[in-house]
């Protein structure tokens, strides 16, 4: 909402600067949200009288000129000297002068009229501190040969801005949905008045009122759905010229923004920001039958708004018609077979009340939000109607020379009467925090319109004014009281109340897996859980799909977190970046058949996911080693580590997993039997659909599952005070024996005395036969209660070779 | 002691702690060389001494020059020592390592910036007594409208675009649904954050996106009134922005909080002046806060003649940008590793 800071002291005394109008509206609640000082671009142009012009001594076609600059009384004028060159220029006349230091907006003498700045300078050996402008020079018009001449009446020295009726200022202010009767220039100057301790001025209407016709005789009025229409009320003037509005209402409405157009369409808009109340201008020659009907749309029925779009409306719409046709959508837009032309004699002023929630829906149905409909369905005054009107018409009659019909046709069956809210003193301060007394009440609600009246100790009842529908309780006057007392007037206080009986809950377990990876050289990203939902749909049928999403690529939420870490891996390959190693923490989604406990909604599940991704070379490029790219034994060495960290139970990898419809070579991870997630290299074509030209490895791991088990502390094992025996065991095996299988038959037949087993190599190729390949273990072998005699650990390395050999026909590489 | 020879003494000595403090310093060849020249050149300052030597009287020519040999030798001692440290430090054995050579690269990774702004927020919460929840991004209408005293068709929905999954579900569009979920789950008194991810459908530009992320605070107890609101509110921002920083409170509106309040602090990049990211005005917003709305207490089955409290709710998003001066959101969410390493 733009407020003019002229207009709004209108109705209340200003006097003060802009800051501190500003200041006040935003701790009144009333966000300013930028400033515009319309007159800005002639700071330091004022109004001058040429006192003498005479030649310059150098130069033919300068005069050396003396102009009054400032107001005869301030000082004994005797004016400056100014140096001009326009040939029009005589003693007597009113010009507008730049000072030094002001910004001519066009220079005549730059071919693309470049704004210059004004100094004091010599021209020709004769000193000129200012200049005479021409309209062009001050950007208002084309005229370049010869100085503008202004009204002979203007006053030196006032400022140029002021003498072109543009020193206003306009506020931005950000009106909360809460504060309809704050989109208009009454409804805030009533908030100014009352944060000034001064009065509100209403305009003060007066109506010359024809009365051989009373209004009731010209037209009738019939409202067919009083619940959507509580109020309609009319007037009529006739007789009037539409023309263009006078100077002071289109500097008004220009200043908030709006374009004036007529003195009857311009008269509907003013009135529409004075009051706040929206009033629509049918052109009543038009009218068919004169008569105004209020009724329901009929399913599908058909109307062109004036802007000439067709719409088609439901049965919920609210129409205006005459009576014959439709003529208007109730408190959105009318339609051109009614509107304001030049041919306009006679106007029928319509200032209804609307029911909120109908306008805002037919708008928001039709995608049409007007200065109308917005303050309708935000709630105006249904006892607001009839002053509106009148004020309409006054005006009508004085711009437009017309002839107001006498009185006012107004249909409002129920009355809509003012609240009143009971308050409490005590349970003001009790929400506050605050120590108001009860005579501090009226002084505070009084001067915004609200009536109090004492009921005894400290109770009252506030009688609430129809333009406020916002207060409804209580909590709505407790706040109106801290809005009116200033926010900072209620003191800061913390009182400490740390329930230190029951621990906090704290999900550090997703901090300890950030720990980890950042330390494996992990950067964490942050995705958008957005992605376009065609390219999805054939893999997962448990989609969740956005209904009105912004674009297609963003019209669906991730089914798996696989995708974000491919748009992150393109996205780095793009700028030059093709070694990543990166993990998210984010959330994937799908639908269920969940009934909704509480920790979802019915039908949908969401999953904390950990995302791991790497690709590219498996370690910097260095001055003495190049290392090769990475491979999923690097993937599944990072998770191994990072299981590590966890205090898990049991947790397995298994080399088959047919789940992940998203990689190859992929490995499913179990945590007690139960499957927490895989890891695996993305699939070819799924890199193709991303323009991934490189090998991606992904891991997924289901968080809950991994944090689970927090709070419990690892118990420790005592390390063994005995010294350990190690042993090296190289197997030749067929090649299609896993090394999983033969470590479980190691462990299973070394038993309790193996305290470590590690793979150390792998080899193929000669002088192994093909078809076969050697696997070579590290044993160590340990108790805790003795040193270990050589004949017992030989005893337990022959049963392993003796097991392995049995069970997987292999055989021992002699070394 | 005569005129020149009080001189030449001076000299020496301002030689000896010049010639000191520069061989400490030699790190190269040329260092070394330069030393040489400076100092031990047949003009360099000491040979020089040599020549002053003639114009001291000749009773005391012997005592000086003895001085004078004295340093000559200081000063070749100082620079074969620093020669030697050198030679030994920059070929560490027989095979001549050049320890310029850079050292092998070891990754670490980083964290990003939104995590780090939460993780700063919620340590600072919960040394005020503040436990953590959190609640589903797919959200019904209830728990992200209704329930926090939106009423159906009310204008108060147009400030928050929403994406929609069906008639009744949508994405949720602010952390405060999670308020609903935890009181319905609870019983006062309730002192919680919760972080979170939420959506709103905006066009995507260097000022908004899509989705944003958000902390949510409540905290619902006997006589919890908006003076403690304030006072919390006051102690968080000086633990996150610093203690000395000036504030104010402008009253706001939210649904579901009543009275509702705006805090917005001093703007700390340009001290108030006013500049293009507090856009001239010298305050910066940072949160949004109210007491909570009696209607929403009566949701849950709380009595608001017996409980009150208060929430707040804090854009992670602004706040990591304001912090770091980034001014295009889309670039924390491109996760370009030249930016994240940054951090």
């Amino acid at each position: 909402m733009r407020i003019s800071h002229k207009w709004l002291s209108q109705y209340v005394q200003l006097k003060i600067s802009s800051d501190r109008l500003s200041d006040l509206l935003t701790s009144a609640g009333l966000e300013v949200e930028g400033i515009e000082r319309l007159g800005e671009k002639y700071d330091g142009f004022v109004v001058g009288e040429v006192l003498s012009v005479n030649k310059h001594p150098n130069a033919d076609k300068l005069s050396v000129c003396v102009v009054r600059v400032e107001s005869a009384g301030r000082t004994e004028g005797t004016g400056v000297q100014v140096v001009c060159g326009a040939p029009n220029v005589s003693a007597r006349q009113k010009v507008a002068v730049g000072l030094p230091g002001a910004t001519v907006p066009k220079n005549q003498h730059d071919p693309d009229g470049k704004p210059f700045v004004l100094a004091k300078v010599s021209i020709r050996g004769v000193e000129s501190s200012g200049m005479i402008c021409s309209s062009y020079e001050l950007g208002l018009g084309t005229d370049s040969a010869g100085i503008l001449v202004l009204d002979p009446a203007a006053k030196p020295g006032t400022p140029l801005a002021e003498y072109l009726g543009i020193d206003d200022i306009a506020y931005e202010i950000g009106v909360t949905p809460n504060r309809p009767d704050c989109l208009s220039h009454i409804g805030i100057a009533r908030e100014v008045a009352a944060s000034l301790d001064r009065s509100l001025r209403l305009p003060d209407v007066s109506l010359r009122e024809d009365k051989k016709l009373p209004i009731s005789k010209a037209v009738g009025i019939e409202v067919k759905n009083p619940d959507a229409c509580p109020r309609y009320t009319a007037r009529l003037v006739t007789g009037i010229a539409v023309a263009p509005s006078p100077s002071w209402l289109n500097s008004y409405l220009t200043t908030c923004g709006l374009r004036p157009v007529n003195n009857v369409v311009d008269v509907g808009n003013f009135v529409m920001l004075e009051y706040g109340q929206p009033l629509h201008m049918f052109d009543f020659d038009r009218l068919e039958a004169k008569k105004i009907v209020v009724r329901d749309a009929a399913e599908g029925e058909r109307f062109r708004t004036l802007d000439g779009v067709d719409h088609q409306l439901d049965g919920k719409a609210l129409m205006i018609c005459d009576g014959k046709k439709p003529v208007a959508i109730a408190g959105i837009m009318g339609g051109a077979n009614s509107e304001i032309t030049e041919a306009t004699r006679s106007v029928l002023i319509e200032s209804a009340f609307f029911e909120k929630r109908g306008i805002r829906r037919t708008a928001r149905k039709l995608g049409k939000s007007t200065d109308a409909s917005y303050r309708f369905e935000r709630g105006t005054d249904p006892n607001g109607t009839r002053a509106a009107a009148d004020r309409a018409a006054a005006l009508l009659a004085e711009l437009g020379g017309g002839t107001v019909i006498s009185g006012a046709v107004d249909v409002y069956p129920r009355k809509i009467k003012e609240g009143r809210v009971r308050l409490r003193v005590a349970h003001v301060n009790r929400v506050l925090g605050s120590s108001f007394v009860a005579s501090d009440i009226p002084k505070l609600l009084t001067p915004i319109g609200i009536r109090t009246q004492s009921k005894g100790g400290d109770i009252f009842s506030c009688t609430i004014p129809t333009f406020r529908p916002d207060i409804e309780g209580e909590i709505d006057l407790v706040e109106e009281i801290a809005r009116r007392a200033g926010y900072s007037s209620i003191e800061d206080k913390m009182v400490s109340t740390i329930d230190f009986s029951r621990k906090p809950f704290l999900p550090s377990g997703s901090a300890m897996l950030r720990d980890a990876l950042e330390g494996m050289g992990f950067s964490e990203i942050v995705t958008n859980s957005l992605l376009d939902a065609e390219t999805l749909r054939t893999g997962w049928p448990r989609l969740v799909e956005v209904k009105n999403p912004i674009s297609k690529d963003l019209s669906a939420l991730r089914p798996s977190m696989v995708y974000s870490a491919l748009q992150t891996v393109a996205h780095n390959a793009n700028q030059g970046t093709l070694d990543l190693r990166v993990y998210e923490l984010g959330r994937t989604y799908a639908k269920s058949q969940n009934s909704g406990t509480g920790t979802f909604v019915k039908g949908y599940v969401e999953e904390e996911v950990l995302s791991i991704c790497m690709t590219g070379k498996r370690e910097p490029n260095s001055w003495d080693s190049k290392p090769g790219n990475v491979d999923i034994f690097d993937l599944k060495g990072v998770i191994a580590t990072l299981l590590g960290k966890i205090p898990l139970d049991k947790i397995r990898f298994i080399c088959y997993d047919s789940r992940s419809p998203l990689t190859e070579q992929t490995i499913a991870v179990e945590k007690n039997g139960t499957y927490i997630g895989f890891l695996g290299k993305v699939k070819a074509d799924l890199l193709r659909v991303f323009s991934v030209e490189s090998d991606v490895y992904v891991s997924e791991l289901s968080v809950s599952a991994l944090v689970q088990g927090e709070g419990h502390v690892r118990k420790f094992v005592s390390p063994s005070r005995f010294p350990s025996v190690h042993r090296d065991l190289a197997f030749i095996l067929e090649k299609d024996v896993t090394m999983e299988s033969v470590e479980a038959q190691i462990r299973e037949s070394a038993g309790r005395l193996l305290r470590g087993i590690a793979l150390f190599d792998l080899f193929e190729g000669k002088p192994l036969p093909s078809g076969k390949k050697s696997l070579a273990f590290s044993l160590d072998l340990n108790s805790s209660e003795r040193t270990l005699t050589e004949d017992e650990a030989a005893r337990v390395i022959d049963g392993v070779v003796r097991d392995v050999r049995k069970k997987f026909n292999a055989e021992l590489r002699s070394s | 002691m005569s005129e020149p020879a009080d001189k030449l003494l001076r000299k020496i000595a301002a030689i000896r702690t010049d010639a000191t403090n520069a061989a400490s310093i030699l790190r190269s060849k040329e260092d070394l060389e330069k030393f040489r020249v400076e100092f031990l050149a047949r003009k360099g300052r000491v040979g020089e001494l040599f020549d002053d030597l003639k114009t001291v009287p000749v009773e005391e020519k012997p005592s000086l020059g003895k001085e004078l040999n004295a340093l000559r030798s200081e000063v070749e001692n100082t620079f074969s020592e620093a020669q030697t440290k050198l030679e030994v430090g920059s070929i560490a054995d027989a095979q001549q390592i050049d320890l310029s050579l850079p050292g092998r690269g070891v990754k670490i990774g980083s964290r990003h910036p939104i995590t780090q702004t939460l993780d700063d927020l919620q340590r600072i919460f919960v040394s005020m007594g503040f436990s953590i929840a959190d609640g589903p991004e797919i959200e019904d209408d209830y728990h992200n409208f209704a329930a926090l005293n939106f009423p159906p068709d009310h204008p108060a929905r147009d400030m928050q675009d929403t994406f929609f999954i069906a008639d009744d579900v949508l994405l949720r569009t602010h952390t405060s649904p999670v308020q609903i979920r935890v009181m319905e789950k609870s019983r006062p008194p309730i002192r919680v954050v919760m972080p979170g991810r939420v959506y709103r459908n905006e066009a995507i530009s260097a000022r908004s996106y899509c989705l944003f992320h958000q902390i949510e605070g409540l905290y619902v107890d006997r006589n919890v009134s908006f003076s403690e609101l304030k006072g919390t509110l006051v102690a968080f921002a000086r633990q996150f922005y610093g203690q000395d920083i000036k504030y104010k409170f402008r009253p706001s509106f939210f649904p579901f909080t009543e009275p509702s309040l705006e805090m917005d602090i001093t703007c700390f990049l340009c001290s108030g002046a006013g500049c293009r990211v507090c856009k001239q005005s010298g305050w910066l917003e940072i949160l949004g806060a109210g007491m909570v709305h009696p209607n929403v207490l009566r949701n849950v089955g709380y009595d608001p003649e017996k409980y009150t409290g208060f929430a707040f709710g804090v854009g992670i998003e602004r706040t990591t940008m304001l912090r770091l001066g980034v001014t295009d959101i889309r670039l924390l969410f491109e996760n370009d590793m030249r930016f994240l390493k940054q951090f």
